[in-house]
């Protein structure tokens, strides 16, 4: 039973709702139906009971006076009926079927027989009773009742016909309903589904344009890198055909003493080129470490006037406008007089047929303190709006390939931002340009003017351990130690110059930064453990390691260096130990 | 009434009459045969004190006593009826004056006047029998006195005296009657 039951709920489950529903309103109908037919039904059965039993008390109550022959007696006992209205008529028959007595509420005469009584069919519900005496039949009562009227009946059913109808609306709208929420719950998945899809496709097309641009970013940075590579080999070439030729006219022999001489000062002057353009590329790179001083802006550009005459030509003419509130600002001085001659250049290259250059420093008030302006005014070409945008962007140039390599105005621009300051540049197409360069003023003292540091110090003289692992530098730098005069031990690797310490003593270490297994500057901390007094110079073309963490207050000898600033950092750095001994 | 009608309805109460024994014959058609049908009927309806009420098989005597105005009609009304088991048989006496009245259940009395009736009526009044009496004889009354009224015949009933012997009479009867002394 229950394994049925349940059979038949996984069947109406997997019928359509709406169909469900109306089997259930049908089962619902037909049940309240069934109630009210059965109802009905027992109504009837009640009433043919009960005139059945009227029947048999009447056909009782007149035994004797059919026995007797009394009609009147009959008709009396046949007119005690009239107090039930339900009955529609009464008639008592005799032994062989003569009606005697009865009467019909409506009036109407009745039939004189039993048999013609019976051939009419009654609308009402008829019981007969024999009139019995001592187990033979002397006469029959018939008697007809009406049904309940049927407005009463029809009230009664009417009750449960409307609850039935009602309990089958509610199953309906309630299946309509299910029926509805089923379809909008699968459109909503169909929905849910499309959206799913579209948003996959938007991610995939998102992820094809990611590839995209970054395919696009790298093509860029190719082409960037292959322009500014072509900018620097060009330079290099030129710097090096004038090194190389130089050094071959150097190795012929018999040359004049004088020639000689301009040969070797053309390779320095190269290679100063050289070194300078590397430094414009690490400046770029934001990897050079600044050495910041403080700086009499004034004085420097003032110094920097011969320079800058030489360097543009004498079509040009120099004007300067120095303001007498100008500041001290706290910068590192090759950079800053690097970028001078950068916009300088830049200027000229915007006049190529000559004109007038104007350099002036003024006071600027700022929130965040006084800042000095450089500006740098030409009468060039100017620059379009374009241009100007994009004049501080990294490689860009208006100039040919091979003229530029697009990073002066950059360089200057990350100098600028480095030293707390900024840069600003209006220009007018056809009227000129003017580049501001702005610093933050410094209190900072200005130091006392020497007056040429090899000069008035003796040069100091002592025992030095150089640590190199490149060879060829360690070669070079090992002989211009010993050109200095001092005795030189040189270590190939960190580890090796920590057991040479612990061997012997040594009046200073010169170590390079970069280095496998230990760098310069892990020796350096060490060696602050082991000989605290023991100074120690940092040397490196460039490193992540200085421009991350600094040298920890250490004298720092930038590549390539040259025999006099070896010279000077190592005399300043053994005086320091001789005085801080003292 | 013409003679040529005369002859059926003759006719019709003799065929009435003879059938009067088996169906009641409701159009009155003989006085006496009708009380000849309806003396031994009576006894249905009334109940003896179970001194007087018959043994297992024993008949009802139905004693008609005094004068007999019915004849054979009785006879035969009498041996149609069966009441419970019981059948009933008529006893013809003179008078009173013999034992075996006193096994009557029934009495239909006549006397030769009204008076003999009366004391007819009297003398069996110390037994519990029901006795009974018609109009057409006197004023006596029995029990149940049988009377004409509207050409029919019908009767009245004391049932007071009828209780005073312990005899009881069916409501069914006493709705039969004309009138019911209490």
């Amino acid at each position: 039973m229950r394994a049925l039951l349940a059979r038949a709920a996984a069947w109406l489950r997997n019928l359509p709702a709406a169909a469900a529903a109306g089997l259930v309103a049908l089962i619902v109908v037909a049940a309240g139906t069934a109630i009210i037919l059965q109802s009905e039904a027992s109504y009837r059965a009640q009433k043919s009971e009960e005139a059945q039993v009227q029947a048999d008390i009447l056909a009782s109550s007149i035994v004797a006076a059919i026995d007797f022959g009394d009609a009147a007696a009959a008709q009396e006992a046949a007119d005690a009926m009239r107090v039930n209205r339900q009955l529609r008529g009464v008639a008592i028959y005799d032994r062989s079927g003569t009606r005697i007595a009865g009467y019909r509420r409506d009036g109407l005469g009745q039939r004189p027989t039993l048999a013609e009584a019976r051939s009419v069919t009654s609308p009402g519900i008829v019981a007969e009773a024999p009139v019995m005496k001592d187990r033979k039949r002397i006469g029959t009562v018939r008697l007809a009742v009406d049904r309940q009227p049927l407005d009463t009946r029809f009230g009664r059913y009417a009750v449960i016909a409307l609850l039935v109808l009602m309990a089958a609306f509610v199953v309906g709208v309630l299946g309509v309903a299910q029926a509805m929420l089923r379809r909008a719950n699968r459109e909503l998945e169909l929905r849910a589904t499309a959206l799913g899809e579209a948003n996959s496709e938007l991610t995939h097309q998102i992820a094809e344009r990611a590839k995209a641009e970054d395919q696009l970013r790298q093509a860029q940075k190719m082409q960037a890198l292959g322009q500014l590579t072509g900018g620097i080999a060009h330079d290099f070439n030129n710097l090096l055909t004038v090194i190389q030729g130089s050094a071959d006219m150097l190795t012929r022999p018999g040359l004049k003493a004088e020639r000689r001489q301009r040969f070797a000062e053309a390779i320095v002057q190269a290679a100063a080129r050289a070194a300078a353009l590397t430094g414009q590329l690490l400046a770029f790179a934001r990897r050079q470490p600044l050495q910041p001083e403080v700086i009499d802006v004034n004085a420097m550009i003032a110094g920097m006037i011969d320079l800058l005459d030489r360097t543009l030509g004498e079509r040009f003419t120099i004007r300067t406008d120095l303001s007498h509130e100008a500041c001290a600002v706290e910068a590192d001085r090759a950079q800053l007089a690097s970028a001078v001659l950068n916009i300088a250049v830049n200027a000229r290259d915007a006049m190529p047929d000559g004109g007038s250059l104007a350099i002036a420093t003024e006071r600027v008030h700022h929130e965040e303190g006084d800042q000095i302006a450089i500006c740098v005014t030409d009468t060039g070409a100017g620059m379009d709006e374009e241009t100007q945008t994009r004049a501080l962007e990294p490689f860009f140039t208006t100039k040919g390939a091979g003229k530029g390599t697009g990073l002066g105005l950059s360089q200057v621009y990350g100098f600028a931002t480095q030293s707390g300051g900024d840069l600003k540049i209006v220009s007018t197409p056809g009227e000129g340009t003017t580049v501001t360069i702005l610093l933050p003023c410094s209190d900072a003292p200005l130091p006392a003017p020497e007056t040429g540091p090899g000069e008035a110090r003796a040069a100091q003289i002592g025992a030095v351990l150089l640590v190199e692992d490149n060879e060829e530098v360690g070669e070079f730098a090992e002989a211009m130690l010993r050109e200095l005069g001092h005795s030189v031990t040189w270590a190939r690797s960190a580890a090796e110059a920590l057991q040479a310490v612990a061997e012997r003593p040594f009046d200073v270490v010169l170590s390079d930064v970069v280095m496998p297994m230990m760098s310069g500057i892990e020796l350096a901390d060490q060696l602050r453990l082991l000989q605290p007094d023991l100074p120690l110079v940092l040397t490196t073309g460039y490193s992540d390691e200085i421009a991350r963490s600094g040298t920890g207050g250490r004298p720092v000898l930038l590549k390539p260096y040259r025999i006099e600033t070896l010279a000077a950092v190592l005399d300043e750095a053994l005086m320091g130990a001789k005085a801080e001994a003292e | 009434m013409a003679p040529r009608r005369l002859l059926p309805a003759l006719l019709g109460a003799l065929a009435t009459a003879t059938m009067a024994a088996a169906a009641p014959a409701f159009a009155q058609a003989s006085e006496q045969a009708v009380k000849a049908a309806f003396v031994p009927k009576f006894a249905r309806y009334v109940g003896w004190p179970p001194a007087a009420q018959p043994g297992a098989g024993q008949p009802y005597y139905l004693c008609v006593i005094g004068r007999d105005p019915f004849g054979a009609l009785i006879d035969r009304a009498a041996a149609s009826e069966v009441i419970d088991g019981h059948p009933v048989a008529v006893r013809r006496f003179a008078s009173i004056d013999f034992e075996a009245v006193a096994g009557c259940h029934l009495a239909f009395i006549a006397g030769a006047n009204d008076a003999a009736t009366a004391q007819m009526v009297e003398g069996l009044k110390r037994q519990a029998v029901l006795t009974i009496t018609d109009a057409r004889n006197g004023h006596a009354r029995g029990m149940i006195h049988f009377a004409v009224v509207a050409g029919r015949v019908r009767f009245s009933i004391d049932q007071g005296t009828a209780a005073g012997r312990g005899i009881t009479i069916s409501s069914r009867l006493l709705a039969l009657a004309v009138e019911v002394k209490p």
